[in-house]
């Protein structure tokens, strides 16, 4: 065995125990969060606690849309004169003019402007029951989150996603969120400007 | 005490479980009152006297006359001996004295149980469980409240995230109060875990330059918010530095406090580059009737004085299926929290299609709080 065989082994053995040692690969170890996500949720089994027990008797429907389903608050049953055709009996030429009672006088479109929108977008003169897409197909109510996604295209992926909207109950399946007329008036959609819920004082003081 | 389990050692002064009618002071008949001091001080009283007995002047002189300056003659001696003689028989005295009251009593074992048990991280279920149960009574017994407390541990499968929407955050602020309320936090010294900055729109994310404390409408033209709060690091260097384990990971990613463990040394503060930890200065204090009686361990229970705290994702809610005060309280949606384990979960589907940022994501500290916009 010459010298040179000697430095090579030591060379191959040192190069072999530092490659071993070096990089320190506990079971519990990743480089990153995004790394540890990935390899832990793929054993994913589930969860034991539940989210239904929050829902607070909140009538929830089940809606599936592009392979995601989770539910949303039922929505007729929330609507004050509901169904609508039990004023609205007659086409609405003939309720024009009459001595009936003002109803909906209060409501004003503060929504796109004149030129893409007015009631007759969303609502359906000829059956009131039931909202109206922009090729005149029949949009459930409860489905009304449809209708809005025509335009708002964007958005209702995101809702869909979970990116929009709110959770209700909590973040245990099954996942429930509020549709989009939960939040958003669509006869008035923007959120208004108000006054922040608290305002520290200490901090103030202490800056000073 | 009967379980011999525990990692401490504790005192049988007034177990209720107790066979023998033995008490603490060895006496198994007679009562042991006749060898305690016979007239009752108040707990005040007691206390300056034993202070006083046990360094008397030295109450007075500086650090350098207390180590350099002892003198520790035949008088001193006996001083010393004293007091420690007189706290044992107070403490004594308290717990086996037929004249104190059970609930006095039961207070004092409770106050010993809780003195010397160990870090809650060590503890195994049994022990959690006991120990909340004395907070629970000692709650009781000091202001008649019932109040429930849980040490429910982290749920298999289950790692906990956070993304926020720097687009949709009006700066309402009602998170911050929602979470004041939920966590029992100081009112005092308006203490909050959540912080909201106004930035200006085309400056980036400048935070010296941010206001997170303004009052005037919202929002404010010309202005994004963006909220910070407790990252629940997964590469936590606040963890790091605690010299006495006081706050650790636990297994579904919460970043925690043992608040009984805690001594206050702040290194955690200083550790943390997000801000993220609060010091009690004062004894925190709660309106009775505002207090949370729905309570963790880990979470909002009563904290002292000299303790550091944080937001735990509300870990009494998020434990048990809930979304946390902050996320339920917002009005815009900007908030979204779950399981990031769960491949099936809204907070999955932000990571995967949204485009996410972290803050400081340099430092390594791996924050489970990612930020979006639409």
């Amino acid at each position: 065995m010459n010298k040179h065989t000697v430095a090579i082994q030591f060379i191959v053995i040192t190069v072999l125990a530092l490659s071993i040692y070096s990089c320190k690969h506990k079971e519990d170890e990743y480089h990153n969060v995004i790394e540890k996500i990935e390899a832990k949720s793929k054993e994913y089994k589930g969860v034991t606690v539940s989210s239904e027990s929050y829902f607070d008797n909140i009538e929830l429907i089940e809606i599936s849309e592009d392979g995601t389903s989770f539910l949303i608050p039922d929505r007729k049953n929330q609507i004050q004169s509901y169904a609508c055709t039990e004023c609205h009996s007659k086409p609405l030429q003939d309720m024009e003019n009459t001595d009936l009672k003002k109803a909906h006088w209060d409501i004003e479109i503060v929504h796109a402007n004149e030129n893409t929108m007015n009631c007759t977008t969303c609502h359906n003169p000829e059956n009131m029951d039931n909202l109206k897409s922009l090729t005149s197909n029949h949009i459930d109510f409860n489905a009304s989150y449809q209708l809005c996604s025509q335009c708002h295209t964007k958005q209702f992926e995101d809702w869909k996603g979970g990116a929009h909207g709110k959770e209700i109950g909590g973040w245990a399946p099954p996942r429930a969120s509020l549709t989009c007329v939960n939040c958003h008036n669509p006869h008035n959609p923007a959120f208004g400007t108000k006054w922040p819920a608290r305002f520290n004082t200490q901090k103030i003081k202490e800056r000073k | 005490m009967s379980n011999n389990n525990k990692k401490w050692f504790s005192l049988n002064l007034n177990s209720r479980k107790k066979e023998s009618n033995t008490c603490g002071c060895g006496n198994a008949s007679g009562g042991c009152h006749s060898n305690a001091p016979k007239q009752e001080l108040s707990e005040k009283e007691f206390f300056d006297a034993a202070v006083n007995a046990s360094i008397g002047e030295e109450r007075t002189r500086d650090g350098f006359d207390q180590v350099f300056d002892v003198k520790m003659d035949r008088r001193s001696a006996f001083k010393k001996l004293t007091a420690s003689l007189l706290i044992g028989a107070g403490a004594v005295s308290t717990s086996c004295s037929v004249i104190t009251d059970d609930e006095t009593k039961e207070k004092a074992q409770i106050d010993w149980e809780e003195q010397f048990k160990g870090n809650y991280k060590l503890m195994s279920d049994d022990e959690k469980k006991a120990t909340v149960d004395r907070l629970v009574r000692s709650y009781q017994l000091r202001t008649g409240k019932t109040i429930s407390m849980s040490s429910k541990n982290a749920e298999a499968d289950v790692l906990f995230g956070y993304a926020f929407n720097i687009s949709k955050c009006q700066g309402y602020m009602d998170c911050v109060s929602a979470c004041v309320k939920e966590n029992n936090q100081d009112r005092s010294s308006q203490m909050q875990y959540i912080r909201i900055h106004e930035m200006k729109d085309g400056k980036g994310l400048s935070f010296d330059e941010a206001d997170d404390n303004y009052y005037h409408e919202v929002p404010a033209e010309g202005h994004f918010y963006l909220g910070t709060q407790c990252f629940h690091c997964d590469n936590p260097p606040c963890v790091e530095v605690c010299p006495v384990q006081a706050t650790w990971r636990e297994d579904d990613g919460l970043v925690v406090v043992d608040y009984d463990w805690c001594v206050g040394c702040r290194y955690c503060m200083a550790a943390c580059p997000y801000d993220g930890r609060r010091f009690n200065w004062s004894k925190p204090e709660v309106p009775e009737n505002e207090v949370n009686h729905n309570q963790h361990y880990l979470g909002n229970r009563m904290r002292k004085k000299g303790v550091m705290e944080k937001c735990t994702f509300c870990v009494q809610r998020s434990r048990s299926g809930k979304n946390p005060a902050c996320v339920e309280a917002c009005p815009t949606g900007a908030r979204v929290f779950g399981n990031l384990l769960d491949p099936n979960s809204t907070i999955r589907w932000v990571l995967e299609n949204k485009k996410v940022f972290r803050l400081k994501e340099d430092l390594g500290t791996e924050p489970k709080f990612w930020y979006y916009m639409d």
